[in-house]
């Protein structure tokens, strides 16, 4: 079992699986900031000094760490970083959906207009594709594990 | 021979040293409307802002207008009842309406309308792309979460010198759109205090078949 989940064949899907996932999530906003902003202020979770450095900073962190797992280099170190993202993102995501607060995910940039109760389904659909990008990561940080002496 | 753990650290450490100057390039290079400044000029409380509906209700006190006046009208330019496009001279509210009223204010789509008559000045609070497709007649392009919108502000005073005492109409898309509140708080702290949420925003007034003009400002 363990034979399979490390293979390196898997390793690989899953490794390029993230990178284009994050690729993807960071292009669009990247190209706007202030909307970003907009949306983490929603979250209702940052303080305001942080809002605009993370809104500013996130993308290009994505950005970084996409191209770094789609290239394979300094893949631990990228891993490392959108599994941290991740869980903040789900954290996020559950402490506003625990409210019943329907919010706009803003993962892919921002949305159209939607009622609050297609937000809340969305925002259900987005934890659970949150977590099983986790369990992506908690793969690619098994099979790139420092091998012990 | 070196921790394999310090070299994941120091990765980890270049990435995000990377991200934040890139960040930092990137946003000085962009152009105004995709522009964030470093530090928000925003009032942003960690509380939610009062959610939508839940704001003062109390009558708001509009400028009165003919009785007459139609709605709906036909598309068309602004009325005739419009006032002036500056309004340098206009007088404080008396102190009697200072004490009545709260100074943000929600009003309904019917008082938008009698101000729009009226002639008071509308702030459009939404994403300077959305102006450019579409906004009220006349209204200022104030987009609260862009890095220019001090400098938008200040245009907007200076070209239409409102009295810390005059009404202001602020609106953005309606629904749970908070960014109307925003620059509210903001031009509360800045004196002025007789400021009206117009809280359906645009997409109630296009409903309404009110005029509506396209292009940025």
């Amino acid at each position: 079992m363990r034979h399979w989940l490390l293979h390196p064949r898997l390793t690989l899907l899953v490794r390029l699986t993230l990178g284009l996932t994050f690729l993807l999530a960071a292009l669009p906003k990247l190209g706007d900031p202030p909307g970003l902003a907009k949306t983490i202020w929603a979250y209702q979770l940052v303080p305001a000094f942080v809002l605009n450095p993370m809104a500013l900073v996130l993308p290009w962190l994505e950005l970084l760490c996409g191209v770094a797992l789609l290239a394979g280099t300094w893949v631990r170190a990228a891993a490392l970083w959108v599994g941290a993202l991740l869980l903040a993102f789900s954290l996020a995501l559950a402490v506003n959906l625990a409210q019943q607060r329907p919010i706009d995910c803003g993962c892919f940039g921002a949305a159209g207009p939607r009622t609050e109760a297609e937000r809340l389904a969305d925002m259900r659909w987005v934890l659970l594709r949150d977590l099983g990008l986790l369990l992506l990561v908690a793969q690619v940080l098994a099979a790139t594990a420092p091998r012990k002496p | 021979m070196r921790p394999p753990w310090h070299s994941t650290t120091l990765r980890i450490l270049t990435l995000g040293g990377t991200a934040l100057l890139a960040a930092l390039i990137a946003n000085r290079l962009a152009a105004p409307a995709r522009r964030l400044a470093w530090r928000t000029a925003l009032p942003l409380s960690p509380a939610p802002a009062k959610p939508p509906g839940e704001l003062e209700r109390r009558a708001p006190t509009l400028p009165k207008v003919p009785p007459s006046a139609p709605e709906p009208h036909p598309q068309g330019a602004r009325p005739a009842a419009a006032a002036p496009a500056t309004n340098p001279a206009a007088p404080p509210v008396p102190e009697q309406t200072r004490t009545t009223s709260a100074p943000i204010t929600e009003i309904s789509s019917q008082e938008a309308w009698q101000a729009f008559q009226a002639g008071l000045p509308f702030l459009d609070a939404r994403r300077s792309g959305e102006f450019t497709e579409g906004h009220l007649p006349g209204a200022w392009n104030t987009p609260v979460w862009e890095a220019d919108l001090d400098d938008r502000l200040l245009d907007f005073k200076a070209q239409r010198r409102p009295a810390a005492g005059d009404a202001i109409v602020i609106y953005c898309s309606g629904g749970d759109c908070r960014d109307s509140q925003l620059l509210a708080e903001k031009l509360l702290a800045q004196g002025y205090f007789h400021l009206l949420i117009y809280r359906e925003g645009y997409p109630d007034w296009v409903s309404r078949n009110h005029p509506v003009e396209k292009g940025a400002r």
